[in-house]
């Protein structure tokens, strides 16, 4: 099971969430974020005054997979995200140890 | 209060004549089979509807002999004298299916082994019956002093009530705890009045709940419960006080039905209203209506009426004397008004009850006293409000421009437009509102009702307007920048009426907002501003957080949408306050920034980056052209359309246009015609003419040298060279008022000056000298931008400087000295800054990198030596 970290645009998350309802992954857990990667930001000048817009807003998509489904999940949150531009973001792969359910106590078979 | 022990000696035990071991299995069989059977009964009476007051009470008794039964037990582990008793909500026999138990055990004597083993076989037979039991374990010299750092025991206190052990024990209590709330009810009422005030805070101060906590939201149970304690520690008079307690219970005995119900359907102890559970409490205490929404309509309306009951109830609670320091003195204001302990009330309220036309007035000094509303006066708004329509409540233009005025924003008014709404005046005042009073919409993020949603924008909009809040100084700048805040609160007021209907709602919401438009006559700028407002509440939200808002192409849609800086300031506001009053949750730090993002780069596109966007056909000429009036020919104005800016379409209207393509008909270079008109104190002047140096700068002088102060304005260039500025501006020196014949010499001199028959540089230079000896300290430190990059065809500058006499002809003075062509220019003035956006080209082409320089230096040189002059 793999815990997959995907750091995208803020407009791309009901494509992505729309995409992945088409492959039958359903939940995921979503987080409003700030930071930056190579985009860096961009320096903004409002009234003649600049001011620097380094952490960029973002979002934060967190899905948990099974293993045989990582690699369509990953290229369909990918080609969901991309525009082509810098700043489209990043998708990191976790492994999970262990995984429960909270109101039965269940754990999943990993 | 503390409720008396019925006599002395042991508190009464179980009644029943078989002695129950509670630690044998018999024993808490026993205990399981009396709490099942109370338990029963009181579902029983749920089931049916009649969950409220007696079956709580009922059950109370029930609990009360079951802990009576395990305390006699319990004794057997000690004979030091013991007292149990119920607090809080147990106290007050208000216990619920599933609440916990809030037990106080008090011992006369120290605490021991023994003692310690009587709270054990008190307890654990309360556990093993699943009871959650919030429990205090005290000895009774502990109660010489106030506890004054456990506010939550200090009022759970105030409810206690006797249920076993030594009734002598529980009547020293009683003494010690009443002696000591003479000397500490100050500490009591503080922490009321701050745990309440917690507990509001978290439910955004307001009770219209979308899905409400029957017992924690504002005008619940716990409301109640604060509002009865005020009354029995603070004076109030005995005939108020016996109502106030009527009007209690009635909305008590409302709500612990309801709660009952909740917890029958949850099996545990949760106390939300949700919408799942409204269907099933509609049909259980069978609120009429053929369909299950009406009956919920029907339940959710009860409760509102019965919260809003509560409230008030407390509200007034809180203003009895002993809880606030108050001025006895009436103070009259004239008018049939005065100011009262209790706020604004009518010297007559007989009189005031047939003067409809007079009630605007009392808010409006409530606002200039910064008082509240009193309760006598909106006693008689209540009562009277139906008997009115508009034309009694608003009969001259002056109402009306009142009641437009009142919605300023500034510190109140969320308060008295709250007064309105719950009195009936609001819908009185404009009869659309009440199609979303207390209107639901069932989503997964709103979290009040329509009506209570409309009023908390324009809660937040106060809020941003009169508050210091961290993070929000760049939303209040904006606020402050807004020429007629109040019709950012008149579109707020309508931005969401159409929701009574099912469908696009904001459509429905400028469908009903033009017949209001029509009643308070609101000039034609402002209506097309509020219905812009109104149409396209939503649009921002959707740039800024569902597309990308980094993106060039989305910058300058959004920005044609809106068309003006002014526009985008309401929008932008608009929406901030739209988001956080869904819930407190929905507005984060990060959807703050992404709105400032998408503001500051629309600001830029339609300050720095428009020129690049003329007209070219298109929807808006389309319009014009086929509404031209027979005396202007699609040729004319086609041509004097093109190369003007499509920022020109969105700040003028038709018949405007129409106006200026007469204005510009066969006009000869050095030929200036203008057009100039008042509204109120501000004058309208466009000037058109045929572009040749210095123009700019010499129109700007001429209004200087009048002594207009220059508020805002523009200038634009067509492809033809014709030249159109608008400026409004203020007559200060009151040249305008003062000259008959001021018109035509005004007139006269801008035609000398544009011809060079005059030199108008010449002419400031004496009044610029002793202007600026006026001058005091600088307060806006100037700043000169130069952007090469936005715009395709300008060089921009942008200058951001004190404004002053003379400074606009200053600037392009220096601007026309480096040969510099001047093709577009915004004017704004906020408060006592002046911000001037210059389109500039020199020989036909953007300026080049050297040229800028040197434009910027001496434009820094030319702003700092007016002050170094002074």
């Amino acid at each position: 099971m793999k815990l997959i970290k995907s750091i995208v645009r803020p407009n791309k998350v009901d494509d992505i969430k729309d995409a992945l309802d088409k492959i039958h992954v359903a939940g995921m857990t979503v987080t409003e974020v700030r930071g930056h990667g190579r985009q860096k930001g961009h320096t903004a000048v409002y009234r003649g005054k600049e001011y620097n817009v380094s952490l960029l807003p973002k979002m934060q998509i967190e899905v948990v997979v099974a293993d045989e489904m990582l690699d369509a999940v990953v290229q369909t949150i990918i080609a969901a995200a991309r525009t082509g531009e810098i700043g489209d973001g990043r998708v990191f792969v976790l492994p999970v140890e262990q995984a429960y359910h909270i109101r039965s106590g269940e754990r999943d078979v990993i | 209060m503390f409720v008396a022990a019925s006599s002395a000696g042991r508190l009464p035990a179980m009644s029943t004549t078989q002695p129950v071991d509670p630690e044998s299995a018999t024993g808490r069989e026993a205990l399981a089979k009396m709490l099942a059977a109370a338990r029963r009964e009181f579902v029983t009476g749920i089931e049916r509807g009649s969950g409220g007051i007696r079956p709580h009470a009922r059950f109370s008794d029930s609990v009360d002999e079951l802990i009576r039964t395990v305390v006699r037990a319990a004794h057997v582990h000690t004979t030091t004298p013991v007292a149990v008793v119920a607090m809080g909500g147990y106290g007050r026999r208000s216990l619920c299916l599933y609440s916990d138990l809030d037990l106080l055990i008090v011992f006369d004597g120290s605490i021991g082994a023994p003692e310690e083993r009587f709270v054990k076989a008190v307890l654990h037979p309360l556990w093993d019956l699943r009871f959650t039991v919030g429990h205090q374990v005290r000895v009774l010299s502990d109660f010489d002093e106030l506890e004054r750092d456990n506010p939550e025991y200090l009022l759970a206190l105030t409810d206690a009530r006797p249920l076993a052990g030594d009734a002598q024990v529980f009547e020293a209590v009683r003494e010690r705890f009443t002696r000591a709330v003479v000397d500490g009810r100050a500490e009591i009422l503080a922490a009321l009045l701050q745990l309440t005030e917690q507990r509001h805070e978290r439910f955004n101060h307001t009770i219209y709940q979308l899905e409400p906590d029957i017992k924690d939201a504002p005008g619940g149970l716990r409301d109640i419960a604060a509002a009865r304690l005020l009354l029995s520690l603070l004076d109030a008079p005995a005939v108020a006080s016996a109502i106030e307690r009527d009007r209690l219970d009635e909305a008590e005995d409302v709500f612990l039905r309801l709660r009952s119900l909740l917890h029958l359907e949850n099996g545990r102890n949760l106390n939300v209203l949700t919408h799942e559970l409204q269907e099933k409490a509609a049909e259980r205490l069978r609120y009429p209506g053929a369909q299950s929404q009406q009956r919920v309509e029907g339940l959710m309306g009860s409760y509102f009426r019965h919260a809003r009951l509560v409230a008030q109830a407390l509200a007034r609670a809180r203003r009895l004397p002993g809880l606030e320091v108050r001025e006895a003195t009436r103070v009259t204001l004239g008018l049939n008004l005065e100011l009262t302990a209790d706020g604004i009330a009518f010297v007559d309220p007989d009189r005031a009850a047939v003067e409809p036309a007079s009630w605007l007035l009392a808010f409006e000094a409530a606002f200039e006293q910064n008082a509240a509303m009193s309760d006598q006066a909106l006693d008689v708004f209540e009562r009277h409000a139906s008997r009115y329509g508009v034309s009694e409540l608003l009969p001259r233009a002056e109402d009306r421009q009142r009641l437009l005025r009142l919605l300023t924003p500034r510190r109140g008014l969320y308060a008295r437009l709250s007064d309105m709404h719950e009195c009936g005046l609001l819908s009185a005042l404009f009869p659309e509102f009440k199609a979303i009073e207390c209107r639901v919409i069932r989503d997964f993020y709103h979290k009040y009702t329509v009506d209570e949603h409309t009023l908390l924008t324009i809660r937040g909009v106060e809020r941003i307007a009169t508050s210091d809040t961290p993070g929000r100084e760049r939303f209040r700048a904006i606020h402050g920048e807004l020429r007629a805040p109040e019709l950012l609160v008149l579109a707020l007021l309508f931005h969401d009426v159409g929701k009574w209907k099912d469908e696009n709602h904001a459509v429905e919401s400028v469908r009903m907002a033009q017949p209001m438009l029509d009643r308070l006559e609101v000039s034609p700028e402002g209506r097309e501003d509020v219905t812009f407002l109104i149409r396209e509440h939503l649009q921002m939200s959707r740039a800024a957080f569902r597309r990308d808002s980094e993106d060039p192409v989305v910058v300058r849609q959004f920005a044609a949408l809106v068309g003006t800086e002014e526009r985008l300031k309401m929008l932008c506001l608009m929406t901030l306050v739209d988001i956080e009053a869904v819930s407190t949750e929905t507005l984060t730090p990060w959807k703050e920034e992404l709105m400032w993002r998408l503001y500051v780069d629309t600001y830029n596109q339609l300050t720095l980056g428009y020129g690049d966007e003329v007209i070219e056909g298109g929807q808006a000429a389309a319009d014009l052209q086929a509404s031209r009036p027979p005396d202007i020919a699609e040729g004319e104005l086609a041509r004097f359309l093109e190369g003007f800016p499509r920022r020109y379409l969105a700040l003028f209207r038709g018949e405007q246009i129409y106006q200026h393509v007469r204005l510009s008909r066969d006009i000869r270079a050095d030929q200036v015609r203008l057009f100039l008109e008042q509204k109120g104190e501000v004058w309208d002047l466009i000037v058109v003419s045929r572009d040749k140096p210095f123009l700019f700068s010499n129109i700007s002088g001429v209004l200087s040298y009048c002594g207009m102060d220059i508020l805002r304005g523009f200038a634009m260039t067509s492809e033809s060279g014709l030249v159109l500025d608008a400026f409004q501006f203020t007559d200060h020196d009151g040249y305008f008022r003062f000259n008959p014949d001021a018109r035509d010499r005004f007139e006269a001199m801008l035609q000398d000056v544009v011809a060079g028959r005059q030199d108008v540089s010449e002419m400031l230079r004496r009044k610029e000298r002793g202007a600026l000896r006026r001058r005091g300290p600088r307060r806006v430190t100037p700043i000169v931008y130069v952007d090469n990059t936005y715009s395709q065809r300008y060089t921009a500058i942008e200058v951001v400087a004190e404004n002053a006499l003379g400074l606009l002809h200053r600037i392009s003075r220096v601007i026309s000295h480096h040969g510099c062509a001047v093709e577009l220019v915004l004017i704004s003035t906020e408060g006592n800054k002046a911000i001037d956006v210059f389109h500039l080209t020199q020989a036909s082409a953007k300026l080049t990198e050297p040229a800028q320089v040197a434009l910027k230096n001496d434009l820094e040189r030319m702003l700092e030596e007016g002050y170094e002059a002074h």
